[in-house]
């Protein structure tokens, strides 16, 4: 068979996995986006112990290795009792770890908006959340957009760790495949185009969003 | 039982160092000249880096790996150890990356400069040497330490084609020693005064060559 037939033939094969990467990343793509909102704001507006959780949270889940941290979910809390699938671990960990990424976005675009538009806000008579729901976040999200969008990319690329928690992904069946037929080159080639792909399309998507959004200066 | 094993944990970390360095180290020096390319040179070149940039910068480290250990590695009449795989692949990816960063570094620095330094004589190589780089070393300054950061974690990937790093002998402890959370708490630990520590150094070499009023630029992430 030619290298390229058997390209081709691998495709259909892969689908399955492709399914599960998919539903991964949609799971904890949004569910990233939320922590990070969350985390971000708890960073600029939170009280001495609400802030000092927040940057723990940030600088332990970015100093340590996503694997290292998936490693824990699925086989260390086990050990005292707390269980979960590996689709569940998987997104727990993506969505807690791209969160901690996200939240240093949204901190830097809260910074970014003058003081003087809280304290606007505040005068006419709107709560702190009130004004930080209406006059705050509108602002926040589009300036966090553009570094918000790499995040999900960098999801995509990562949710093939979710192979090493036993989930039969994109990269876990493309194992499978090369172990079986020893054509390691050409189905783990084909596997980063099919990444690629995605993380091609996730970004003109994104782009697409953020142009849409985008408020005439 | 876990506190004795920590020296083979130290072992560990030293290989999972060797790693990052090395393969920052092979970025750099690819990345550089790919970066300048990048900006200058000719239309066909940029389009064979264009390439070059989408595979290695589009494709998971993961899959890189394995196309570097299995893909090449199993090619007839080739052998690359584990190690060398781990630089080959992680060392090619950051050049993508690091090339990125040397390139906004370089469209950073304002044209004039290139104009007035020729103005007044120097060679472009003159003019590169002493007006572009000083400068656009600076500004990739913290760029290369999130870079640092983002290669040291992916790292701890190497375990899966089989190099010893700290990965790899926190699962064997782990396994051997049943105390799973123990263990990967521990080299979470581990992992985070590698990078924090990487940081800091990188923030003192950013001061120490701060030039007061020159602006400053960020770089990219990983998890």
């Amino acid at each position: 068979m030619t290298p390229l037939a058997s390209l081709i033939e691998s495709i259909p094969e892969l689908w399955s996995g492709l399914l599960v990467t998919l539903r991964l990343i949609a799971v904890s793509a949004p569910a990233g986006l939320a922590v990070g909102i969350v985390v971000g704001l708890a960073h600029v507006y939170g009280g001495r112990l609400v802030r000092g959780l927040a940057i723990a949270y940030q600088l332990t889940l970015r100093g340590v290795p996503l694997i290292v941290q998936l490693f824990i979910l699925y086989y260390g809390l086990p050990r005292i009792g707390i269980t979960m699938t590996p689709f569940v671990a998987a997104t727990l960990g993506f969505t807690l770890c791209s969160g901690a990424y996200h939240s240093e976005y949204v901190r830097g675009a809260v910074l970014s908006i003058p003081d003087g538009q809280m304290d606007a806000g505040r005068a006419v008579g709107m709560s702190l959340a009130r004004t930080v729901r209406h006059v705050i976040l509108p602002q926040v999200f589009r300036k966090a957009l553009p570094g918000c969008s790499n995040e999900i990319v960098y999801l995509i690329k990562y949710s093939s760790l979710a192979y090493l928690v036993t989930l039969v992904d994109l990269t876990g069946r493309g194992r499978l495949i090369a172990y079986e037929s020893f054509r390691f080159l050409e189905t783990f080639f084909v596997v980063g185009l099919i990444y690629l792909a995605l993380v091609t399309l996730a970004a003109s998507l994104l782009r697409l969003i953020e142009r849409r959004l985008r408020v005439p200066m | 039982m876990i506190w004795k094993a920590i020296p083979t944990l130290f072992a560990g970390a030293g290989i999972s160092l060797a790693l990052v360095t090395s393969s920052v180290a092979v970025g750099m020096l690819l990345g550089v000249p790919i970066g300048v390319a990048h900006v200058y040179a000719a239309r066909p070149v940029r389009a064979a880096l264009w390439l070059f940039d989408r595979i290695f910068r589009g494709f998971p480290a993961i899959v890189l790996l394995f196309l570097a250990f299995f893909g090449i590695g199993g090619l007839p009449g080739i052998k690359i150890s584990p190690f060398a795989a781990v630089v080959i692949a992680l060392g090619l990816r950051s050049a993508a990356y690091q090339a990125q960063i040397y390139r906004g570094a370089l469209e950073m620095v304002e044209r004039g400069q290139v104009d007035a330094a020729r103005a007044i004589g120097l060679s472009m190589l003159g003019t590169i040497r002493h007006v572009l780089l000083p400068q656009a070393a600076r500004f990739s300054l913290p760029s290369l330490s999130n870079e640092y950061s983002v290669v040291l974690k992916d790292t701890a990937l190497a375990f899966t084609v089989g190099v010893v790093d700290l990965m790899s002998r926190a699962k064997f402890l782990a396994m051997r020693s049943r105390e799973l959370l123990t263990v990967y708490l521990l080299v979470a630990v581990f992992y985070f005064v590698l990078t924090h520590a990487g940081i800091a150094l990188f923030r003192l070499a950013e001061r120490r060559v701060a030039i007061p009023g020159m602006g400053q630029r960020q770089g990219r992430r990983t998890m």
